[in-house]
Protein backbone atom coordinates (compact mmCIF):
# COMPACT_ATOMS: atom_id res chain seq x y z
CA UNK A 1 0.00 0.00 0.00
CA UNK A 2 1.30 3.50 -1.20
CA UNK A 3 1.38 6.50 1.47
CA UNK A 4 -0.06 9.98 0.26
CA UNK A 5 1.81 11.75 -1.86
CA UNK A 6 0.67 15.35 -2.90
CA UNK A 7 2.39 17.75 -5.18
CA UNK A 8 1.04 21.07 -5.79
CA UNK A 9 1.93 22.88 -9.31
CA UNK A 10 0.99 26.54 -9.84
CA UNK A 11 -0.82 27.65 -13.06
CA UNK A 12 -2.13 30.53 -14.01
CA UNK A 13 -6.22 29.70 -13.29
CA UNK A 14 -4.93 28.74 -9.78
CA UNK A 15 -3.05 25.72 -7.88
CA UNK A 16 -3.47 21.86 -8.88
CA UNK A 17 -2.68 19.51 -6.46
CA UNK A 18 -2.34 15.89 -7.54
CA UNK A 19 -2.86 13.64 -5.57
CA UNK A 20 -1.86 10.07 -5.48
CA UNK A 21 -1.54 7.13 -2.99
CA UNK A 22 -4.37 6.18 -0.33
CA UNK A 23 -6.22 8.81 1.67
CA UNK A 24 -7.60 6.96 4.84
CA UNK A 25 -7.55 8.06 8.31
CA UNK A 26 -3.97 8.21 9.03
CA UNK A 27 -3.42 10.27 5.85
CA UNK A 28 -5.94 12.76 5.09
CA UNK A 29 -4.99 14.93 7.87
CA UNK A 30 -1.65 15.26 5.86
CA UNK A 31 -3.93 16.38 2.87
CA UNK A 32 -6.24 18.74 4.91
CA UNK A 33 -2.97 20.54 6.08
CA UNK A 34 -1.70 20.74 2.69
CA UNK A 35 -5.24 22.07 0.86
CA UNK A 36 -5.94 24.50 4.22
CA UNK A 37 -2.29 25.69 3.39
CA UNK A 38 -2.66 27.33 -0.45
CA UNK A 39 -2.80 30.25 -1.31
CA UNK A 40 -5.94 30.86 -2.95
CA UNK A 41 -7.15 34.30 -4.44
CA UNK A 42 -11.02 35.60 -5.26
CA UNK A 43 -11.75 33.67 -8.67
CA UNK A 44 -9.16 31.11 -8.87
CA UNK A 45 -9.87 27.93 -9.28
CA UNK A 46 -8.47 25.21 -7.10
CA UNK A 47 -7.99 21.67 -8.57
CA UNK A 48 -7.74 18.29 -7.36
CA UNK A 49 -6.18 15.57 -9.67
CA UNK A 50 -7.10 12.42 -8.36
CA UNK A 51 -6.08 10.43 -11.22
CA UNK A 52 -3.27 8.52 -8.63
CA UNK A 53 -5.48 8.17 -5.79
CA UNK A 54 -5.61 4.88 -5.08
CA UNK A 55 -8.20 4.67 -2.30
CA UNK A 56 -10.22 6.87 -0.40
CA UNK A 57 -12.26 6.48 1.91
CA UNK A 58 -15.32 8.93 4.36
CA UNK A 59 -11.72 10.50 6.09
CA UNK A 60 -10.34 11.78 2.52
CA UNK A 61 -14.09 12.27 1.52
CA UNK A 62 -13.57 15.21 4.68
CA UNK A 63 -10.60 16.34 3.14
CA UNK A 64 -12.64 17.26 -0.04
CA UNK A 65 -14.33 18.99 1.85
CA UNK A 66 -12.34 21.14 3.94
CA UNK A 67 -10.42 21.86 0.58
CA UNK A 68 -13.98 22.80 -0.77
CA UNK A 69 -14.72 25.24 2.22
CA UNK A 70 -10.76 27.00 1.82
CA UNK A 71 -11.81 27.85 -2.00
CA UNK A 72 -15.30 29.14 -0.82
CA UNK A 73 -13.86 31.59 1.90
CA UNK A 74 -11.21 32.51 -0.44
CA UNK A 75 -14.05 33.24 -3.23
CA UNK A 76 -12.72 30.79 -5.10
CA UNK A 77 -14.20 27.56 -7.00
CA UNK A 78 -13.09 23.96 -6.80
CA UNK A 79 -12.98 21.47 -9.30
CA UNK A 80 -12.36 17.36 -8.80
CA UNK A 81 -10.52 15.66 -11.52
CA UNK A 82 -10.17 12.17 -13.00
CA UNK A 83 -12.18 11.02 -10.21
CA UNK A 84 -11.77 7.19 -10.11
CA UNK A 85 -14.70 5.10 -10.47
CA UNK A 86 -14.73 3.90 -6.52
CA UNK A 87 -14.23 7.42 -5.61
CA UNK A 88 -17.06 8.66 -7.88
CA UNK A 89 -19.48 6.47 -6.72
CA UNK A 90 -18.89 7.23 -2.96
CA UNK A 91 -19.87 11.19 -4.44
CA UNK A 92 -22.71 10.03 -6.25
CA UNK A 93 -24.07 8.34 -2.76
CA UNK A 94 -23.30 11.03 -0.78
CA UNK A 95 -24.90 13.83 -2.95
CA UNK A 96 -21.25 15.35 -3.17
CA UNK A 97 -21.78 15.21 -7.11
CA UNK A 98 -23.73 18.11 -7.18
CA UNK A 99 -21.08 19.88 -4.73
CA UNK A 100 -17.92 19.62 -6.70
CA UNK A 101 -17.02 20.37 -10.12
CA UNK A 102 -16.44 16.99 -11.58
CA UNK A 103 -13.92 17.22 -14.83
CA UNK A 104 -12.57 14.06 -16.82
CA UNK A 105 -8.64 13.80 -16.39
CA UNK A 106 -6.42 14.85 -19.38
CA UNK A 107 -2.82 15.82 -18.28
CA UNK A 108 -2.57 18.37 -21.30
CA UNK A 109 -5.38 20.22 -19.83
CA UNK A 110 -3.77 20.66 -16.41
CA UNK A 111 -0.58 21.73 -17.74
CA UNK A 112 1.25 18.73 -16.02
CA UNK A 113 4.96 18.65 -17.13
CA UNK A 114 7.72 16.41 -16.41
CA UNK A 115 8.84 19.31 -13.80
CA UNK A 116 5.83 18.87 -11.79
CA UNK B 1 46.19 -14.95 18.32
CA UNK B 2 45.52 -11.49 19.62
CA UNK B 3 48.20 -12.25 22.69
CA UNK B 4 49.54 -8.81 24.53
CA UNK B 5 52.07 -8.94 27.11
CA UNK B 6 55.20 -10.38 26.58
CA UNK B 7 55.78 -12.50 23.39
CA UNK B 8 56.56 -16.06 23.27
CA UNK B 9 59.31 -15.63 20.18
CA UNK B 10 61.05 -12.79 21.40
CA UNK B 11 62.03 -10.84 17.81
CA UNK B 12 63.85 -7.86 20.41
CA UNK B 13 65.23 -9.94 23.22
CA UNK B 14 66.14 -6.68 25.10
CA UNK B 15 62.95 -5.04 25.50
CA UNK B 16 60.95 -8.44 26.50
CA UNK B 17 63.86 -9.17 29.36
CA UNK B 18 62.83 -5.39 30.60
CA UNK B 19 58.88 -6.47 30.51
CA UNK B 20 59.76 -9.41 32.60
CA UNK B 21 61.42 -7.79 34.97
CA UNK B 22 59.18 -5.40 35.88
CA UNK B 23 56.61 -8.08 35.96
CA UNK B 24 59.05 -10.21 38.16
CA UNK B 25 59.20 -7.42 40.79
CA UNK B 26 55.92 -6.43 41.15
CA UNK B 27 54.89 -9.89 41.62
CA UNK B 28 57.82 -10.63 44.08
CA UNK B 29 56.07 -7.73 46.58
CA UNK B 30 53.11 -9.42 45.84
CA UNK B 31 52.35 -12.66 47.54
CA UNK B 32 51.68 -11.02 51.12
CA UNK B 33 50.28 -7.82 49.65
CA UNK B 34 47.52 -9.33 47.37
CA UNK B 35 46.77 -10.88 50.47
CA UNK B 36 46.59 -8.09 52.57
CA UNK B 37 45.67 -5.40 50.35
CA UNK B 38 43.62 -7.48 48.31
CA UNK B 39 39.98 -5.66 46.68
CA UNK B 40 37.66 -8.68 48.67
CA UNK B 41 38.21 -9.60 52.38
CA UNK B 42 40.36 -13.53 52.93
CA UNK B 43 39.45 -15.28 56.69
CA UNK B 44 40.27 -18.56 57.48
CA UNK B 45 39.10 -20.41 60.39
CA UNK B 46 39.16 -23.80 62.41
CA UNK B 47 36.36 -26.22 62.22
CA UNK B 48 34.88 -24.65 64.90
CA UNK B 49 34.53 -21.31 63.46
CA UNK B 50 37.34 -19.60 65.49
CA UNK B 51 39.00 -16.98 63.07
CA UNK B 52 43.00 -18.05 62.48
CA UNK B 53 43.91 -15.41 60.08
CA UNK B 54 41.66 -12.17 58.30
CA UNK B 55 43.24 -10.28 55.90
CA UNK B 56 43.45 -6.37 56.66
CA UNK B 57 40.87 -5.50 54.25
CA UNK B 58 38.27 -7.13 56.01
CA UNK B 59 39.45 -5.70 59.28
CA UNK B 60 39.33 -2.18 57.67
CA UNK B 61 35.46 -3.00 56.54
CA UNK B 62 35.10 -4.42 60.43
CA UNK B 63 36.74 -1.88 61.57
CA UNK B 64 38.12 -3.90 64.17
CA UNK B 65 42.28 -4.92 64.90
CA UNK B 66 44.00 -7.81 64.22
CA UNK B 67 44.21 -8.76 67.51
CA UNK B 68 40.24 -8.39 68.54
CA UNK B 69 40.05 -10.97 66.50
CA UNK B 70 42.29 -13.56 65.59
CA UNK B 71 41.68 -16.31 67.63
CA UNK B 72 39.12 -14.33 69.75
CA UNK B 73 36.01 -14.54 67.51
CA UNK B 74 34.31 -17.11 65.70
CA UNK B 75 33.07 -16.12 61.97
CA UNK B 76 29.72 -16.27 63.03
CA UNK B 77 30.11 -13.18 65.72
CA UNK B 78 30.78 -11.20 62.44
CA UNK B 79 27.30 -11.94 61.21
CA UNK B 80 23.91 -10.51 62.08
CA UNK B 81 21.43 -12.27 63.80
CA UNK B 82 19.21 -13.47 61.02
CA UNK B 83 22.83 -13.73 58.84
CA UNK B 84 24.05 -16.37 61.86
CA UNK B 85 20.77 -18.46 61.40
CA UNK B 86 21.13 -18.89 57.37
CA UNK B 87 24.82 -19.78 58.58
CA UNK B 88 23.48 -22.36 60.83
CA UNK B 89 20.86 -23.58 58.58
CA UNK B 90 22.41 -23.63 55.14
CA UNK B 91 25.77 -22.25 54.66
CA UNK B 92 27.69 -24.86 57.20
CA UNK B 93 25.33 -27.86 56.59
CA UNK B 94 26.21 -27.02 52.17
CA UNK B 95 29.50 -26.71 53.05
CA UNK B 96 30.62 -29.55 54.98
CA UNK B 97 28.84 -31.65 52.40
CA UNK B 98 30.21 -30.76 49.48
CA UNK B 99 33.62 -28.68 50.66
CA UNK B 100 32.43 -25.37 48.96
CA UNK B 101 29.89 -22.96 49.00
CA UNK B 102 30.32 -20.16 46.77
CA UNK B 103 28.08 -16.47 46.40
CA UNK B 104 26.30 -16.38 49.56
CA UNK B 105 24.58 -13.57 50.35
CA UNK B 106 24.45 -12.08 53.84
CA UNK B 107 25.29 -8.96 56.07
CA UNK B 108 27.95 -8.68 58.09
CA UNK B 109 28.10 -6.67 61.34
CA UNK B 110 30.63 -3.70 61.43
CA UNK B 111 32.88 -3.12 65.15
CA UNK B 112 31.15 0.33 65.40
CA UNK B 113 27.33 -0.50 64.17
CA UNK B 114 25.62 -0.72 60.68
CA UNK B 115 26.25 -3.42 58.36
CA UNK B 116 27.81 -4.82 54.98
CA UNK B 117 26.20 -6.28 52.34
CA UNK B 118 28.44 -9.50 51.68
CA UNK B 119 28.86 -12.50 48.92
CA UNK B 120 30.50 -15.26 50.68
CA UNK B 121 32.25 -17.92 49.45
CA UNK B 122 34.07 -20.62 50.92
CA UNK B 123 36.06 -23.95 50.59
CA UNK B 124 37.59 -26.57 53.44
CA UNK B 125 40.92 -27.52 52.86
CA UNK B 126 41.77 -30.82 54.43
CA UNK B 127 44.64 -32.84 55.47
CA UNK B 128 46.55 -35.75 53.97
CA UNK B 129 43.46 -38.16 54.95
CA UNK B 130 40.90 -36.23 53.61
CA UNK B 131 39.67 -34.76 57.09
CA UNK B 132 38.72 -31.19 57.17
CA UNK B 133 41.17 -28.86 58.41
CA UNK B 134 40.26 -25.25 57.76
CA UNK B 135 37.81 -23.16 55.87
CA UNK B 136 38.93 -20.12 53.88
CA UNK B 137 36.30 -17.85 52.83
CA UNK B 138 36.66 -14.58 50.38
CA UNK B 139 34.44 -11.73 51.36
CA UNK B 140 33.32 -9.51 48.78
CA UNK B 141 31.68 -6.04 49.23
CA UNK B 142 27.90 -6.58 47.86
CA UNK B 143 26.68 -2.87 48.60
CA UNK B 144 26.97 -1.64 45.45
CA UNK B 145 25.62 -4.35 43.85
CA UNK B 146 22.94 -4.32 46.83
CA UNK B 147 21.53 -0.99 45.95
CA UNK B 148 21.59 -1.77 41.95
CA UNK B 149 19.16 -4.69 42.83
CA UNK B 150 17.46 -2.60 45.36
CA UNK B 151 17.04 0.34 42.88
CA UNK B 152 16.30 -2.74 40.10
CA UNK B 153 13.77 -4.26 42.60
CA UNK B 154 11.98 -0.13 43.22
CA UNK B 155 12.24 0.31 39.34
CA UNK B 156 9.92 -3.16 38.70
CA UNK B 157 7.41 -2.07 41.45
CA UNK B 158 7.50 1.16 40.03
CA UNK B 159 6.97 -0.14 36.42
CA UNK B 160 4.33 -2.72 37.75
CA UNK B 161 2.59 -0.04 39.40
CA UNK B 162 2.31 2.18 36.65
CA UNK B 163 1.25 -1.13 34.59
CA UNK B 164 -1.66 -1.56 36.66
CA UNK B 165 -2.60 1.64 36.64
CA UNK B 166 -3.02 2.10 33.06
CA UNK B 167 -5.24 -1.39 33.39
CA UNK B 168 -7.24 0.56 35.50
CA UNK B 169 -7.31 3.54 33.55
CA UNK B 170 -7.95 1.60 30.41
CA UNK B 171 -11.03 -0.54 31.92
CA UNK B 172 -12.56 2.58 33.48
CA UNK B 173 -12.04 4.48 30.14
CA UNK B 174 -13.70 1.46 28.04
CA UNK B 175 -16.64 0.95 30.72
CA UNK B 176 -17.14 5.01 29.69
CA UNK B 177 -17.10 4.33 25.94
CA UNK B 178 -19.34 1.56 26.54
CA UNK B 179 -21.96 3.65 28.46
CA UNK B 180 -21.78 6.73 26.31
CA UNK B 181 -22.04 3.89 23.13
CA UNK B 182 -25.17 2.80 24.37
CA UNK B 183 -26.47 6.14 24.83
CA UNK B 184 -26.35 6.72 21.37
CA UNK B 185 -28.73 3.85 20.39
CA UNK B 186 -32.27 2.73 21.85
CA UNK B 187 -31.55 0.44 24.50
CA UNK B 188 -34.39 -1.84 22.97
CA UNK B 189 -36.56 -0.82 19.76
CA UNK B 190 -40.20 -0.69 21.10
CA UNK B 191 -42.98 -2.48 20.02
CA UNK B 192 -44.72 -1.32 17.02
CA UNK B 193 -48.64 -2.52 16.76
CA UNK B 194 -49.00 -4.97 13.13
CA UNK B 195 -45.33 -4.39 12.97
CA UNK B 196 -41.81 -6.15 13.64
CA UNK B 197 -38.49 -4.40 14.41
CA UNK B 198 -35.25 -5.56 14.81
CA UNK B 199 -31.85 -4.23 15.22
CA UNK B 200 -27.94 -5.19 15.21
CA UNK B 201 -25.08 -2.73 16.00
CA UNK B 202 -21.61 -4.16 15.02
CA UNK B 203 -18.38 -2.21 16.95
CA UNK B 204 -15.38 -2.30 15.51
CA UNK B 205 -13.26 -1.67 18.30
CA UNK B 206 -14.09 -1.33 21.71
CA UNK B 207 -11.50 1.62 22.19
CA UNK B 208 -12.80 3.81 19.76
CA UNK B 209 -16.81 5.07 19.75
CA UNK B 210 -18.50 4.82 16.21
CA UNK B 211 -20.71 7.32 14.77
CA UNK B 212 -23.32 4.93 13.70
CA UNK B 213 -26.93 5.78 14.91
CA UNK B 214 -30.50 4.57 14.55
CA UNK B 215 -33.51 5.03 16.41
CA UNK B 216 -37.57 3.89 16.30
CA UNK B 217 -40.10 5.73 18.50
CA UNK B 218 -43.79 6.74 18.62
CA UNK B 219 -45.19 10.30 16.73
CA UNK B 220 -48.67 9.81 17.50
CA UNK B 221 -51.46 7.08 17.73
CA UNK B 222 -51.01 6.09 14.32
CA UNK B 223 -47.26 6.61 12.66
CA UNK B 224 -44.12 5.87 13.80
CA UNK B 225 -40.54 7.75 12.93
CA UNK B 226 -36.99 5.79 12.33
CA UNK B 227 -33.98 7.03 11.44
CA UNK B 228 -30.78 5.21 10.94
CA UNK B 229 -27.42 7.22 9.99
CA UNK B 230 -23.44 7.40 9.89
CA UNK B 231 -21.51 10.54 11.39
CA UNK B 232 -18.20 10.40 9.70
CA UNK B 233 -15.26 10.15 12.10
CA UNK B 234 -14.84 8.36 15.30
CA UNK B 235 -14.33 8.67 19.20
CA UNK B 236 -15.55 11.53 21.19
CA UNK B 237 -16.17 14.07 18.49
CA UNK B 238 -18.17 11.96 16.15
CA UNK B 239 -20.04 10.70 19.48
CA UNK B 240 -21.22 14.38 20.30
CA UNK B 241 -22.65 14.84 16.94
CA UNK B 242 -24.12 11.69 16.96
CA UNK B 243 -25.75 12.94 20.13
CA UNK B 244 -26.54 16.04 18.68
CA UNK B 245 -28.17 14.60 15.63
CA UNK B 246 -30.15 11.89 17.52
CA UNK B 247 -32.20 14.38 19.83
CA UNK B 248 -32.08 16.70 17.06
CA UNK B 249 -34.00 14.18 15.19
CA UNK B 250 -35.98 13.38 17.68
CA UNK B 251 -37.13 16.80 18.35
CA UNK B 252 -37.79 17.78 14.47
CA UNK B 253 -39.81 14.88 14.04
CA UNK B 254 -42.90 15.78 17.01
CA UNK B 255 -42.71 19.21 15.22
CA UNK B 256 -42.99 17.91 11.59
CA UNK B 257 -42.47 14.82 10.96
CA UNK B 258 -42.13 14.76 6.96
CA UNK B 259 -38.76 13.25 6.34
CA UNK B 260 -37.34 15.77 4.48
CA UNK B 261 -38.25 18.79 6.83
CA UNK B 262 -36.90 16.71 9.27
CA UNK B 263 -33.69 16.05 7.26
CA UNK B 264 -33.70 20.13 6.80
CA UNK B 265 -33.77 20.81 10.39
CA UNK B 266 -30.57 18.67 11.46
CA UNK B 267 -28.92 20.29 8.74
CA UNK B 268 -29.30 23.60 9.74
CA UNK B 269 -28.13 22.83 13.16
CA UNK B 270 -25.30 20.89 12.14
CA UNK B 271 -23.89 23.48 9.67
CA UNK B 272 -24.42 26.12 12.55
CA UNK B 273 -23.12 24.46 14.86
CA UNK B 274 -20.22 23.08 12.98
CA UNK B 275 -19.50 25.63 10.22
CA UNK B 276 -16.17 27.00 11.05
CA UNK B 277 -12.84 24.56 11.43
CA UNK B 278 -13.50 20.93 11.78
CA UNK B 279 -16.34 19.83 9.37
CA UNK B 280 -19.08 17.32 10.75
CA UNK B 281 -21.73 16.10 8.85
CA UNK B 282 -23.85 12.86 8.54
CA UNK B 283 -25.79 10.27 6.11
CA UNK B 284 -28.99 9.64 7.28
CA UNK B 285 -32.41 7.75 6.33
CA UNK B 286 -35.55 9.28 8.34
CA UNK B 287 -38.89 8.02 7.29
CA UNK B 288 -42.49 7.15 8.84
CA UNK B 289 -44.27 4.15 9.03
CA UNK B 290 -48.63 4.44 9.21
CA UNK B 291 -50.60 1.75 8.98
CA UNK B 292 -53.02 1.38 6.49
CA UNK B 293 -55.32 -1.89 6.13
CA UNK B 294 -53.02 -4.87 5.95
CA UNK B 295 -50.12 -2.72 4.89
CA UNK B 296 -47.54 -0.40 5.79
CA UNK B 297 -46.83 2.73 4.34
CA UNK B 298 -43.49 3.90 4.43
CA UNK B 299 -42.19 7.76 3.71
CA UNK B 300 -38.44 8.32 3.96
CA UNK B 301 -35.83 10.54 2.50
CA UNK B 302 -32.19 10.49 2.60
CA UNK B 303 -29.04 12.77 2.70
CA UNK B 304 -26.23 11.27 1.20
CA UNK B 305 -26.96 7.92 2.27
CA UNK B 306 -26.91 4.51 0.91
CA UNK B 307 -30.34 2.98 -0.41
CA UNK B 308 -32.46 1.44 1.93
CA UNK B 309 -32.98 -2.44 0.73
CA UNK B 310 -36.65 -3.74 0.65
CA UNK B 311 -37.35 -7.66 0.82
CA UNK B 312 -40.33 -8.97 -0.64
CA UNK B 313 -42.19 -11.90 0.46
CA UNK B 314 -41.88 -13.30 -2.85
CA UNK B 315 -38.26 -13.77 -2.26
CA UNK B 316 -37.20 -10.59 -4.34
CA UNK B 317 -34.77 -7.53 -3.07
CA UNK B 318 -34.76 -4.19 -4.49
CA UNK B 319 -33.30 -1.21 -3.51
CA UNK B 320 -35.29 2.21 -2.31
CA UNK B 321 -33.19 4.91 -4.61
CA UNK B 322 -32.98 8.35 -3.10
CA UNK B 323 -30.73 9.70 -5.48
CA UNK B 324 -29.50 13.51 -5.24
CA UNK B 325 -29.85 13.40 -1.48
CA UNK B 326 -26.90 15.65 0.14
CA UNK B 327 -24.54 14.50 3.24
CA UNK B 328 -26.48 16.30 6.02
CA UNK B 329 -24.57 19.69 7.37
CA UNK B 330 -21.56 20.50 5.01
CA UNK B 331 -24.14 23.30 3.37
CA UNK B 332 -26.52 26.03 4.42
CA UNK B 333 -29.07 24.38 2.70
CA UNK B 334 -29.18 21.30 1.02
CA UNK B 335 -31.50 19.16 -1.78
CA UNK B 336 -32.98 15.49 -0.15
CA UNK B 337 -34.45 12.95 -1.67
CA UNK B 338 -37.97 11.32 -0.42
CA UNK B 339 -39.22 8.45 -1.58
CA UNK B 340 -42.20 6.22 -0.64
CA UNK B 341 -43.19 2.31 -0.50
CA UNK B 342 -45.50 -0.27 1.13
CA UNK B 343 -44.88 -3.00 3.21
CA UNK B 344 -47.34 -5.68 2.90
CA UNK B 345 -47.23 -9.38 5.29
CA UNK B 346 -43.97 -10.76 4.70
CA UNK B 347 -41.90 -7.66 3.30
CA UNK B 348 -39.05 -6.05 5.28
CA UNK B 349 -37.23 -3.08 4.49
CA UNK B 350 -33.71 -3.13 5.54
CA UNK B 351 -31.63 -0.21 6.43
CA UNK B 352 -27.94 -0.35 7.04
CA UNK B 353 -24.56 1.60 7.52
CA UNK B 354 -21.72 1.58 4.56
CA UNK B 355 -19.20 -0.71 6.97
CA UNK B 356 -21.36 -3.67 5.31
CA UNK B 357 -21.36 -2.58 1.73
CA UNK B 358 -17.30 -1.15 2.41
CA UNK B 359 -16.05 -4.46 3.72
CA UNK B 360 -13.33 -5.96 1.80
CA UNK B 361 -13.91 -9.62 1.01
CA UNK B 362 -11.33 -12.19 -0.30
CA UNK B 363 -7.73 -12.37 -0.88
CA UNK B 364 -7.92 -9.10 -3.34
CA UNK B 365 -9.64 -7.10 -0.36
CA UNK B 366 -12.30 -5.82 -3.01
CA UNK B 367 -15.62 -3.96 -1.50
CA UNK B 368 -18.26 -6.47 -0.91
CA UNK B 369 -20.61 -3.75 -2.70
CA UNK B 370 -24.16 -3.09 -2.74
CA UNK B 371 -25.11 -5.88 -5.90
CA UNK B 372 -23.55 -8.35 -3.40
CA UNK B 373 -25.64 -7.32 -1.08
CA UNK B 374 -28.67 -7.44 -2.62
CA UNK B 375 -27.80 -10.95 -4.21
CA UNK B 376 -27.80 -12.08 -0.38
CA UNK B 377 -31.04 -10.75 0.32
CA UNK B 378 -32.58 -12.00 -2.20
CA UNK B 379 -31.20 -15.93 -1.58
CA UNK B 380 -32.44 -15.10 1.71
CA UNK B 381 -35.54 -17.91 2.36
CA UNK B 382 -36.97 -15.92 5.87
CA UNK B 383 -37.23 -12.54 6.00
CA UNK B 384 -39.10 -11.83 8.92
CA UNK B 385 -37.12 -8.89 10.35
CA UNK B 386 -35.59 -10.62 12.57
CA UNK B 387 -34.60 -13.47 10.68
CA UNK B 388 -33.05 -10.71 8.51
CA UNK B 389 -30.49 -9.37 10.86
CA UNK B 390 -29.82 -12.67 11.97
CA UNK B 391 -28.95 -13.36 8.70
CA UNK B 392 -26.65 -9.96 8.24
CA UNK B 393 -25.31 -10.67 11.50
CA UNK B 394 -23.84 -13.61 10.19
CA UNK B 395 -22.56 -12.23 6.91
CA UNK B 396 -20.87 -9.08 9.18
CA UNK B 397 -18.91 -11.91 11.08
CA UNK B 398 -17.61 -13.94 7.87
CA UNK B 399 -16.29 -10.57 6.85
CA UNK B 400 -13.82 -11.10 9.37
CA UNK B 401 -10.86 -8.13 9.60
CA UNK B 402 -12.38 -7.18 6.16
CA UNK B 403 -14.93 -5.21 8.02
CA UNK B 404 -13.14 -2.65 9.94
CA UNK B 405 -15.91 -0.08 10.20
CA UNK B 406 -18.59 0.10 12.83
CA UNK B 407 -21.86 -0.96 11.14
CA UNK B 408 -25.88 -0.29 12.14
CA UNK B 409 -28.81 -2.71 11.07
CA UNK B 410 -32.36 -1.98 11.24
CA UNK B 411 -35.04 -3.74 9.78
CA UNK B 412 -38.74 -3.40 10.07
CA UNK B 413 -41.10 -5.55 8.36
CA UNK B 414 -45.22 -6.80 8.32
CA UNK B 415 -45.35 -10.25 10.10
CA UNK B 416 -46.58 -13.05 7.76
CA UNK B 417 -50.00 -14.82 8.47
CA UNK B 418 -50.46 -13.72 11.82
CA UNK B 419 -52.99 -11.28 13.27
CA UNK B 420 -51.43 -7.82 12.88
CA UNK B 421 -51.79 -6.85 16.33
CA UNK B 422 -48.03 -7.18 16.70
CA UNK B 423 -48.12 -10.54 18.92
CA UNK B 424 -44.27 -11.24 17.51
CA UNK B 425 -43.23 -8.37 19.38
CA UNK B 426 -42.44 -7.86 22.84
CA UNK B 427 -45.63 -6.25 24.45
Amino acid sequence: MSPLTTIVQDTDTGPVLHIAGELDYSTAAELRETVTGLALRPGQRLVLDLAHLGFCDSSGITAFIVARNHATAAQAEIALVAVPGPVLRILRVTGLDQVFSLEPGTDAQNGRTASG
Amino acid sequence: MCRTGPSPDPPEGGETTSTDAAFTALLEDSADELYESAPCGYLSTLMDGTIAKINTTLLTWLGRSREEVVGRMRFTDLLTVGGKIYHDTHFAPLLSMQGSVSGIALDIKKAEGGRLPVLLSSVTKNDSTGRPQLIRTTVFDASDRRAYERELLRERQVAEAARTQAEEDRERLQEALAVLQQSLLPAALPPVPGMEAASHYHTASPDRLGGDFYDLFPLDGKRWAFFLGDVCGKGPQAAAVTSLTRYTLRAAALHDPDPVAALTTLNTVLHERYAAGDPRYCTAIFGVLEQAGDTVKVELASGGHPPALVMRQDGSAEYLPTPGGLLVGILPSAPFTATTTELAAGDTLLLYTDGLTEARIGEERELFGDVALRDFAADLTHTAPHEVIEAMTGLLNSFGDGLDDDTALLALGVPTDRPDTGSDSPT
